[in-house]
């Protein structure tokens, strides 16, 4: 099987290995913890390897599938990995706009005690 | 003369200032009991007229949406040991005559919760949307009850201690009418209805849900049940 190389196969792997790197970094420091960073590690290795193996990935997954086009499948992965980042970032909502509630009431609610006492 | 209840009247408000002033005055007109307004981050003058009237004012310092002034009513109840409130909207659909009414409910049933019911046994001119949007959120909530209510999404409501005690909204929207039946249900509190009368006036119709508001909050209550 001969690799000819194209530009986005060492890019894509080049620009992951920097932010693996970054994550590991930031896991040593504590800014992360072992689940996020395993997490992100994770996702940027399969990016990598979607790059340097693009078709010989892609028409795996559109077998295991059952999918004809290879293309088809990268698509539909890509919708399903768009549906979760969503979810992801709802409950990320969720929980930010319930804090911000938690605050608003503890405010309103000093309030009126101070009032109550003057 | 206004009537002595032993309860707390709390209002939950936004943005009300043209009706504010005379709600609290036909309240304090007709009951004799205290009356705390919510002030859910109002732009307007609604705080300033609110305390004006003699209201007790708790302010939200930005706006947070229906059910998170609500909470913050019951928090207020909470801590400081009453026994008994009820919930009325600020936009001057609730006739205080019902207070009474729903306050002899409560004598009567010794339920933890009444719901202040507009499609029980009064005859209330209800815009045609409105009623459908009811009806859609009454079958929406039922579901998840063991009892079926005829107006789940009225915002007149009595809570006796125990009610203030365990219902615990996380809903800052609308569906926290919804939220708190359910979580009533799930407690096993004794929920009854108490029929009330409505006035719904150019003002009141253009404040709380509309049609799109409600399928907006029956979807994100089901989605809120399903992915929690």
């Amino acid at each position: 099987m001969s690799m000819d190389f194209r530009l986005f196969q060492w890019l894509i792997p080049a620009i992951a290995i920097l932010f693996l790197v970054n994550q590991l970094l930031r896991y040593r420091r504590g800014r992360i913890n072992l689940g996020e960073a395993l997490f992100v590690s994770g996702l940027w290795m399969v990016v990598s390897l979607l790059a340097i193996f693009p078709d010989l990935i892609s028409g795996y997954i559109a077998q295991l599938l059952g999918i004809k086009s290879n293309a088809n499948a990268v698509l539909f992965i890509g919708t399903g990995c768009l549906f979760y980042f969503q979810y992801r970032l709802y409950r990320i909502q969720v929980q930010q706009r319930r804090i911000i509630t938690m605050l608003t009431r503890k405010i309103a609610l000093d309030g009126y005690e101070e009032e109550q006492d003057v | 003369m206004p009537e002595q209840l032993p309860i707390h009247v709390i209002i939950a408000a936004y943005n009300e200032a043209p009706v504010i002033a005379q709600v609290l005055a036909e309240i304090k007109a007709t009951v004799d009991c205290p009356v705390i307004v919510i002030d859910d981050g109002s732009t307007d003058q609604t705080a300033h007229l609110a305390k004006r009237a003699g209201a007790v004012v708790v302010q939200h310092p930005v706006n947070r949406g229906a059910g998170a002034a609500c909470m913050t009513g019951i928090t207020l109840a909470r801590q400081q040991n009453w026994s008994c409130v009820v919930f009325m909207d600020a936009d001057g659909q609730h006739l205080p005559k019902d207070i009474m009414a729903i306050y002899q409910t409560y004598r009567e049933t010794s339920a933890d919760l009444v719901i202040g019911s507009r499609f029980s046994k009064t005859k209330n001119e209800i815009p045609w949307l409105r009623r459908r949007f009811n009806g859609l959120a009454n079958g929406l909530t039922n579901l998840f009850c063991r009892g079926s209510y005829s107006d789940t999404q009225s915002g007149f409501r009595l809570l006796g201690k125990r009610a203030i005690e365990s219902i615990d909204l996380v809903q800052d929207d609308f569906s926290y009418c919804s939220e708190m039946i359910i979580q009533a249900d799930r407690e096993q509190l004794k929920i009854a209805e108490c029929p009330i009368h409505v006035q719904y006036t150019e003002y009141s119709i253009s404040k709380g849900q509309d049609f799109q508001v409600g399928l907006t909050t029956a979807f994100q209550f089901l989605w809120k049940i399903m992915f929690r």
